[in-house]
C-alpha cells in the first residue's frame, strides 16, 4: 500500500501553492508540518481528488487516483479544515447518509456508526442537530465520516482544531489504533498533535517540501540548535527580539528560563537541549514569518 | 435506492421544504376559492328591489338562470338567441344591451347569452378585424355559422401570418378538426384559468428555490468535499439529487394542481367543465378541448415547464458556487419569460419565450395563453403552433438540463 505524489504543482493565478512535491507515502501514520499558507491544503485537496494539479501525477499503488476513480474512493476518507453539512442534519442521519455514499449497506452502516459514536464520546447526542453541537463535537463527528468505510487512505487537514486537550489525547489514541496496516496523513501547523504518534513527517514551506522522514531522523537536523539559558525577567522584551524562544519559565529568584532556538548559545552558561519535532518546526518557520504567512 | 430515501429523507426534513409545500397547499386551496369570490350578480325581485349576489350564491344563480342554454350550440340555437336579443333591443329602442332598462339583461337576456358567446366575432370585418354589434347581424347569415367561423379564422390568419401560407393552411385543418357543434355549459370564468396560471407561477418559484441550493449550498459550505470523496459521491449523488429534486417538484406540482382543479371544478359544478374553449375564449380558438380538458393539460404542461425551471436551476445550482448566485439566476430565468414577453417584439419574443423552460407557467406568456393565440413557429418551413413548441422544448430541456447538471456536478472541483 503506497500513495505516491509525482513532481506536484498546483498554480493559482498570482501564486504557486505546490511547488513540485513529490512524496512516496507508505502505510503508517504521516505528519504534514508546514504554516498556515504553506500548501498543506492544496495538497490535501489534490489527494483528496477535489483539487486538480497543474501538473504532476498522485498515484496509489502505481494507478493514478484519477484512473482509478470509484475504486480509490471507497478505500479513502477525508476530513478536510472546515467541515460543512447540511444544517439540517441530525450526527445519525449525516453519518447514515455518508455511510451510504460510501457503500455500506444499512445493516454494516448503522454497526459502524454504533461503534464510530462510541469511539468518539458522541453517542448520547446522535439525535441532535450537528448545528447545535459545539466546534469539538462538529470536529468528532467529521472525525467519524472519515472513519466510516474504514479507509485504506486517511487524510486529515488539521483534525485537532476545536478538541480540548482530554479530546485531542482519545483522538490521538484512535489513530494510533487505527493506523495499522494505513496510510493516514494528518496535516498540521500543531506539532504535538503528530509528533507521539507520526512515524514519518514532510515538512512544506512555501508550497516546497522541505525536509521528509522518521521523528528521529528530523530532529537530528535541530541539533545543536536548541538551548537553555536563564536571563533577568526584565531584560526578557529585549532577548525576545534577538532569541527565537520556544518557551519561558519564570524562577523564584527573579530570572527566567528560557528554551530557545540559536546557531550558538547567547552566553557561557547555556546549555545544549535534546531537540524535540517542536523545536525543528519552530527553527523552520520562525515567528516572523509565521505571522507574516 | 437507499441514497435516493436518504435524499428525498434529508431534503423533506429541511424546515424551508416543509414551509414551501404547506404554502403551495394553501395557495392551492385559496386561489381556487378566489375565482368564486369575485363572482357578481344582482336582479331586480317581483317587489322591485335590487338583489345583489355574491360568490357561490352568484354561479348558481346565473347557472339556474342560463340552464335552457346549456347544450349543442347549433346555428339554429344561435340565431334563435340572435333573434331574440334583436327583438328585445328593438322593443326598448336601443342598439347596445348596456342600454336597456336596469333588470331587463338579467331578466330577458341572460338566459341565453352564453349563446350569444362569439357572434360578434364571428362576424368581425375580414379586412379590419372590426366586430359588428348583435343588431347589425342579419339572423339568416348564422345559419352557415361555422362556416362563418371557418372564415373568420381564415381572415384572422391573414391578418396575423400575411407571409405565411403553411402557418395559414394549418391553422385552417386545425381548425376544421375541431368538433362542432361547440358545446356549452354555463357557470364558469375563464378567471378560473387565470388563476391556476398563478398558481403555477408560484410553485415555479417554490421548486426552484427548493432546487437552488441542492449542489451551491454544499459548494458553499464545504460539505461537497466530504461528499465527492465518497464512493458514490460524484455522477450518482448528482444523479440522486436532481432524481429527488425533481420528483418532490413533480410530487407538489400534481398535488398542488390536482386539488386547484377538484376545488374548483366542486365550487363551479363539474358539469361547466364540458364548455368548449371556443365558448369560453375566442370562437375560432384552434385546439379541440374542453374546459376540462384544457384544465388537465395545461396542469401536464405546467409540470413539464416547472420541471423543466427545476432541471435548469439544478444545472445552475451545479455551476455557481453560492447559493444566492444560484437562487438569483433561477428567479432570473423564472421572470425572463414575462420580461421578453414585454421587451422584444415580433417573432424573437415567440422564440424565445417558447424555448424559455419556465415559459409554461409565466405570467403573460403561458402555455394558456399560447392555446387561446394563433402564434406559430417556422420550424425549417414547417409550421409549429406554440404550445406544440413550448411543450416539446420541455420535454428535450428536462433530459439536457438534467445531464448537463449531473455532468457539471461530477467534475466539480475545488478552486
Amino acid at each position: 500500500m503506497e500513495l505516491q505524489l509525482d513532481h506536484i504543482t498546483k498554480v493559482f493565478r498570482d501564486r504557486r501553492a505546490v511547488d513540485d512535491i513529490s512524496l512516496h507515502v507508505t502505510s503508517g501514520v504521516w505528519g504534514l508540518l508546514g504554516a498556515n499558507g504553506a500548501g498543506k491544503t492544496t495538497l490535501m485537496r489534490m489527494i483528496a481528488g477535489i483539487m486538480k494539479p497543474t501538473s504532476g501525477k498522485i498515484l496509489y499503488d502505481g494507478v493514478s487516483v484519477g484512473t482509478l476513480g470509484e475504486r480509490y474512493r471507497q478505500v479513502f476518507g477525508y476530513l478536510p479544515q472546515d467541515f460543512g453539512f447540511c444544517r439540517d442534519f441530525s450526527v445519525g442521519d449525516y453519518l447514515e447518509y455518508m455511510a451510504a455514499l460510501k457503500g455500506l449497506t444499512r445493516r454494516q452502516g448503522l454497526k459502524r456508526i454504533r461503534e464510530l459514536l462510541e469511539q468518539v464520546s458522541l453517542g448520547d447526542v446522535r439525535e441532535k442537530k450537528i448545528a447545535r453541537l459545539s466546534g469539538g463535537m462538529k470536529r468528532r463527528v467529521g472525525i467519524a465520516q472519515a472513519l466510516l468505510n474504514d479507509p485504506e487512505v486517511l487524510v486529515l487537514d488539521e483534525p485537532t482544531g476545536g478538541l480540548d486537550p482530554g479530546e485531542r489525547v482519545r483522538f490521538r489514541n484512535l489513530l494510533s489504533e487505527f493506523a495499522r496496516d494505513r496510510i493516514v496523513l494528518i496535516s498540521t501547523h500543531i506539532v504535538p498533535d503528530v509528533e507521539y504518534i507520526a512515524t514519518s513527517h514532510a515538512i512544506v514551506k512555501e508550497g516546497k517540501l522541505l525536509a521528509v522522514g522518521d521523528t528521529e531522523e528530523l530532529v537530528r537536523l535541530a541539533e545543536g540548535k536548541v538551548w537553555s539559558g536563564r536571563i533577568p525577567a526584565c531584560e526578557v522584551p529585549e532577548y525576545e527580539s534577538c532569541l527565537r524562544i520556544v518557551n519561558l519559565r519564570n524562577e523564584n529568584d527573579g530570572t527566567v528560563s528560557v528554551r530557545y532556538l540559536a546557531e550558538q548559545p547567547f552566553d557561557g552558561m547555556s546549555v545544549p537541549e535534546v531537540p524535540r519535532l517542536e523545536d525543528l518546526y519552530l527553527w523552520m518557520f520562525p515567528q516572523n514569518e509565521r505571522e507574516e504567512e | 435506492m437507499r441514497i435516493m430515501n436518504l435524499e428525498c429523507k434529508r431534503i423533506l426534513k429541511a424546515k424551508s421544504t416543509w414551509i414551501l409545500l404547506a404554502l403551495s397547499l394553501l395557495l392551492s386551496v385559496l386561489l381556487a376559492w378566489l375565482p368564486m369570490a369575485y363572482c357578481y350578480s344582482s336582479y331586480t325581485d317581483e317587489e322591485g328591489n335590487e338583489i345583489t349576489l355574491i360568490g357561490r350564491a352568484s354561479v348558481f344563480y346565473e347557472k339556474q338562470r342560463q340552464a335552457q342554454a346549456a347544450g349543442a350550440v347549433t346555428p339554429e340555437r344561435v340565431r334563435a338567441a340572435v333573434e331574440a336579443y334583436q327583438e328585445c333591443l328593438g322593443r326598448y329602442g336601443v342598439t347596445e344591451s348596456y342600454d336597456l332598462p336596469q333588470g331587463v339583461y338579467e331578466r330577458e337576456i341572460l338566459p341565453f347569452a352564453p349563446l350569444l358567446h362569439g357572434v360578434k366575432e364571428a362576424f368581425a370585418d375580414p379586412d379590419t378585424g372590426m366586430a359588428p354589434g348583435i343588431m347589425e347581424i342579419s339572423p339568416e347569415w348564422i345559419d352557415n355559422y361555422y362556416t362563418v367561423c371557418e372564415d373568420r379564422l381564415d381572415a384572422l390568419m391573414k391578418m396575423e401570418q400575411p407571409d405565411d401560407p403553411s402557418v395559414q393552411n394549418r391553422a385552417a385543418g386545425m381548425y376544421e378538426r375541431v368538433k362542432k357543434p361547440f358545446m356549452v355549459y354555463p357557470g364558469f370564468t375563464t378567471n378560473v384559468m387565470d388563476y391556476q396560471n398563478i398558481l403555477g407561477f408560484l410553485v415555479l418559484l417554490f421548486c426552484v428555490v427548493t432546487a437552488a441550493p441542492v449542489f451551491s449550498a454544499d459548494y458553499q459550505s464545504g460539505a461537497d468535499d466530504i461528499l465527492r470523496c465518497a464512493k458514490h459521491g460524484r455522477a450518482r449523488l448528482g444523479a440522486v439529487r436532481a432524481a429527488a429534486v425533481l420528483g418532490i417538484s413533480a410530487f407538489t406540482c400534481l398535488i398542488c394542481f390536482t386539488v386547484y382543479i377538484f376545488t374548483v371544478d366542486s365550487l363551479f359544478g363539474w358539469d361547466c367543465t364540458r364548455t368548449d374553449l371556443q365558448m369560453m375564449y375566442s370562437i375560432v380558438t384552434l385546439t379541440d378541448m374542453s374546459v376540462g380538458q384544457l384544465q388537465w393539460f395545461f396542469a401536464f404542461a405546467g409540470l413539464l415547464s416547472v420541471l423543466a425551471a427545476v432541471s435548469l436551476t439544478l444545472f445552475l445550482s451545479s455551476v455557481l458556487r453560492n447559493t444566492m448566485a444560484s437562487l438569483a439566476a433561477a428567479a432570473a430565468f423564472c421572470m425572463m419569460p414575462v420580461i421578453v414577453s414585454m421587451a422584444v417584439p415580433g417573432t424573437a419574443s415567440t422564440w424565445i419565450c417558447s424555448l424559455l423552460p419556465a415559459s409554461g407557467v409565466s405570467i403573460q406568456a403561458s402555455i394558456l395563453y399560447a392555446i387561446t393565440d394563433f402564434q406559430f413557429l417556422n420550424l425549417a418551413g414547417m409550421p409549429v403552433w406554440t404550445p406544440y413548441a413550448m411543450v416539446g422544448a420541455n420535454i428535450l430541456e428536462i433530459p439536457l438540463f438534467l445531464f448537463l447538471a449531473v455532468r457539471s456536478y461530477s467534475r466539480h472541483t475545488v478552486r
